[in-house]
């Protein structure tokens, strides 16, 4: 009797509030790749386009990394991107050497009120004919991001659905995702360097980020 | 067998008959008018042969006030800097008009019988709008661009008959290359022919005249009959897109105000699409019940016509800076409002099954504004990165989405850390030993702290200290091995605030900067980058590896 409800759901087009995680691929132009080949194969491709994704992390976990390869991936593809910064703490240079084309690149920096931001946030999703669009809430507390509405998310998902644009939440902790989004999951793990402990000559290599997907479709 | 002669090769010359036009010129150069002089046309067969036998001009006149005119020009010459005042009188009576020379103006003023009436109401009324301007013009009249422009050239007392043909010069059209030399040849001829006026130069045999002097020869005798040596062209019509109200009372919210707007832009957006125009910028002036005038620009970054864009980007554009009085007053109300668009061609946009959807330009610009309103203007755009060694440097481009078809070439890896970087480094306290960072305490929420278990450097970077105002380098030493303790001190009593202090004194450090950089790994799992200004000493957190 369940299956049978949700097929039709499914057929009518009404089962993104299904709470089963049913296999239901999506089509390849549905799917916007984090250029994560790991990850992308996890996902099946990618981030689902319409669905507010999130990536989760503490600091030094990789999370800036994945976003950058995302946005890289996303302006490679040819679309323009928004990145709404809460905390002023989007670097430039390293996103260029990540491959990320900054001339398509929206940047709201320095809004100094996550309120406002989110306002910001909205008003670009809003605008329409973003292939993604990251609200970046990393170095914000945790304890203000839950102040938010709680109908935020909700509005936020809906601004959103049935659009090509993949909207992605980065924050310390699982904020929000749309039923069709995602949760990406990043541990904090030890950071690669080169040369001896002692050696003058030693080099920070970078943080490995190792995505989990925390909820899979 | 016959020979062709030379007036059998050349080319034929219309309209050069003596006998046929002779005798009007003589009546057209005999109007002793300076100013206005008419003459009807004979294409249109209105002219009955009773003005030609010399009837008064009033009954042609009388006769043809009523009818259509045809092939009917005024002339409008003034100094030679009083081109866009004519233009602006020109157009204000016909959309035909043409720039001919500096501080001259034709204007085809055919069709303003059933408007205004006989030709010498048209003069009067012509006559009126340049005196009531500030400008100085003479006005005439006649059937033909050049008798327009000969009476125009007329001197006040002289008879047009015994008019110099010198005054042709005025009214040849001649290649820019032609020498001094050429352009004089054919008047000096003439003058040792005795032809000195215009009347004799129209006198002349067409087919001699032009056995000894050329087609030019043709051509300036053509002028002295009073020929058109060319169509009418009228210049492109520039209308202007401006509109304006004046308020009953005055306005002082935005909410009335947007009303006012859509009154103002919705004809104003008519007259843009019938034009096949988009506005490239706005003009808005607002003037406030102090008399003052508020005026401001909206470029926008592509031809946009949509009323609702456009008020809704007045509106923003008065959100984030609302009209205040010079005198710095609070109170600001509106009593008139005046919108003027520069006109551009209208974007023509060409979908493509290749390129992905952006953002259109429309969408672009109402999104930037609304973003500039919410968080200030200079903090929305698209990143660039400059050219310099200087840590954390860029700039901000205004942001334009254009379509560009699918990329297949992967994204070109420089290599590089990802780094959240702090935009003012905020001071930190550093316990150094043996010449390397030991403990790292914030001096503020959110900065990582702990003790350093993994660390990389020193790495010394210095730059823009060639700069005007930066301060010279070499001021601290670098820890050496086997020191103790703490390079920057430990805050003291009431010293809670060095933090802050720190930060605004190294963001007031603009140009030049010289510092000792280590890359660190915390106990807690945080890598970030800190540095030691080397010109106080004291350590700045710089940004989190992430």
């Amino acid at each position: 009797m369940r299956a049978a409800l949700e097929s039709l759901l499914r057929e009518r087009k009404l089962d993104v509030t299904l709470t089963s995680a049913a296999p239901c691929p999506a089509p390849a132009d549905r799917l916007a790749a984090t250029g994560n080949p790991d990850l992308d194969g996890a996902l099946g491709g990618g981030l689902r386009r319409g669905h507010l994704s999130e990536i989760a992390g503490r600091a030094s976990s990789g999370r800036t990394t994945l976003l950058l390869t995302t946005l890289a991936a996303a302006t490679a593809r040819g679309e323009v991107v928004a990145i709404v910064d809460v905390c002023d703490t989007f670097d430039p240079a390293s996103a260029q050497a990540h491959g990320v084309d900054l001339t398509r690149v929206l940047w709201v920096r320095d809004t100094g009120d996550p309120l406002r931001a989110l306002k910001a946030f909205s008003l670009v999703l809003q605008a329409g004919n973003f292939g993604l669009v990251v609200f970046d809430l990393a170095d914000v507390a945790p304890v203000v991001v839950r102040r938010f509405p709680f109908t935020t998310w909700l509005r936020v998902s809906r601004a959103i659905e049935g659009s090509d644009t993949v909207a992605l939440v980065v924050a310390q902790e699982r904020t929000a995702r749309s039923p069709l989004g995602v949760t990406i999951s990043l541990e904090q793990g030890p950071a690669r360097w080169m040369g001896g402990a002692a050696s003058r000559a030693r080099l920070f290599a970078g943080v490995h980020p190792a995505p989990r997907i925390v909820q899979a479709r | 067998m016959s020979i062709p002669s030379y007036d059998d090769l050349t080319p034929p010359i219309p309209d050069v008959l003596a006998s046929d036009t002779v005798p009007q010129l003589a009546q057209f150069l005999g109007e002793p008018s300076p100013v206005s002089s008419f003459q009807l046309p004979r294409a249109t067969g209105c002219v009955s042969s009773r003005s030609v036998a010399g009837n008064s001009p009033g009954d042609a006149q009388l006769e043809t006030a009523n009818r259509p005119l045809a092939n009917v020009y005024a002339c409008l010459r003034g100094a030679a800097d009083a081109d866009t005042p004519l233009m602006a009188i020109a157009r204000d009576f016909s959309p035909r008009v043409m720039r001919v020379a500096a501080g001259e103006v034709l204007v085809d003023v055919s069709g303003l019988g059933r408007l205004i009436g006989a030709p010498d109401d048209i003069v009067r009324e012509l006559r009126r709008a340049v005196a009531e301007a500030p400008v100085d013009a003479v006005v005439t009249i006649a059937t033909t661009q050049t008798a327009a422009r000969v009476l125009a050239r007329v001197p006040g007392s002289t008879a047009i008959a015994r008019l110099p043909v010198t005054v042709l010069r005025d009214l040849e059209t001649l290649p820019p290359a032609a020498s001094v030399r050429d352009r004089e040849r054919p008047y000096e001829t003439l003058e040792r022919w005795g032809i000195a006026t215009l009347a004799d130069l129209a006198a002349l045999p067409a087919g001699d005249l032009s056995a000894r002097l050329g087609r030019r020869g043709v051509a300036l005798q053509q002028l002295a009959r009073g020929c058109d040596p060319g169509p009418f062209v009228p210049d492109p019509d520039v209308p202007r897109f401006i509109e304006r109200l004046e308020l009953e009372w005055p306005i002082a919210a935005l909410e009335p105000l947007s009303f006012v707007f859509a009154r103002l832009l919705d004809p104003l957006s008519i007259a843009l699409e019938r034009a096949d125009r988009g506005a490239a910028a706005i003009r808005l002036d607002l003037r406030l019940t102090d008399r003052s005038v508020d005026r401001r620009v909206l470029q926008l970054p592509a031809p946009m016509r949509d009323p609702r864009v456009l008020r809704t980007l007045l509106l923003l554009e008065l959100e984030s800076r609302p009209p205040s009085p010079p005198d710095g007053g609070h109170e600001a109300s509106i009593d008139i409002v005046t919108i003027e668009i520069d006109p551009a061609p209208s974007r023509i946009t060409q979908f493509s099954l290749l390129e992905r959807a952006v953002p259109s330009p429309e969408t672009v610009s109402t999104l930037i504004a609304r973003l500039s309103a919410l968080v200030g203007e200079s903090h929305v755009g698209s990143p660039r990165v400059v050219d310099t060694h200087q840590p954390g440097a860029f700039a901000m481009d205004p942001f334009t989405a254009r379509p560009t078809r699918d990329s297949t070439i992967e994204p070109e890896r420089v290599g590089g850390h990802a780094v959240r970087r702090q935009r003012i480094p905020p001071a930190v306290r550093v316990n150094v030993s043996a010449g390397r960072p030991v403990y790292l305490a914030p001096s503020r929420r959110g900065i990582p702290s702990g003790a350093v278990v993994q660390a990389a450097g020193p790495w010394r970077s210095s730059g823009g200290w060639w700069n005007a105002g930066s301060t010279p380098a070499s001021v601290t030493p670098m820890p050496r091995s086997g020191d103790s303790g703490l390079v920057t001190p430990m805050p003291r009593s009431g010293d809670l605030r060095q933090g802050s202090s720190c930060a605004e004194h190294w963001s007031k450090r603009e140009g030049g900067w010289d510092r000792i950089e280590w890359d660190v790994a915390l106990a807690p799992g945080e890598v970030c980058r800190i540095f030691q200004d080397r010109a106080t000493g004291r350590w700045f957190f710089e940004g989190l590896y992430d």
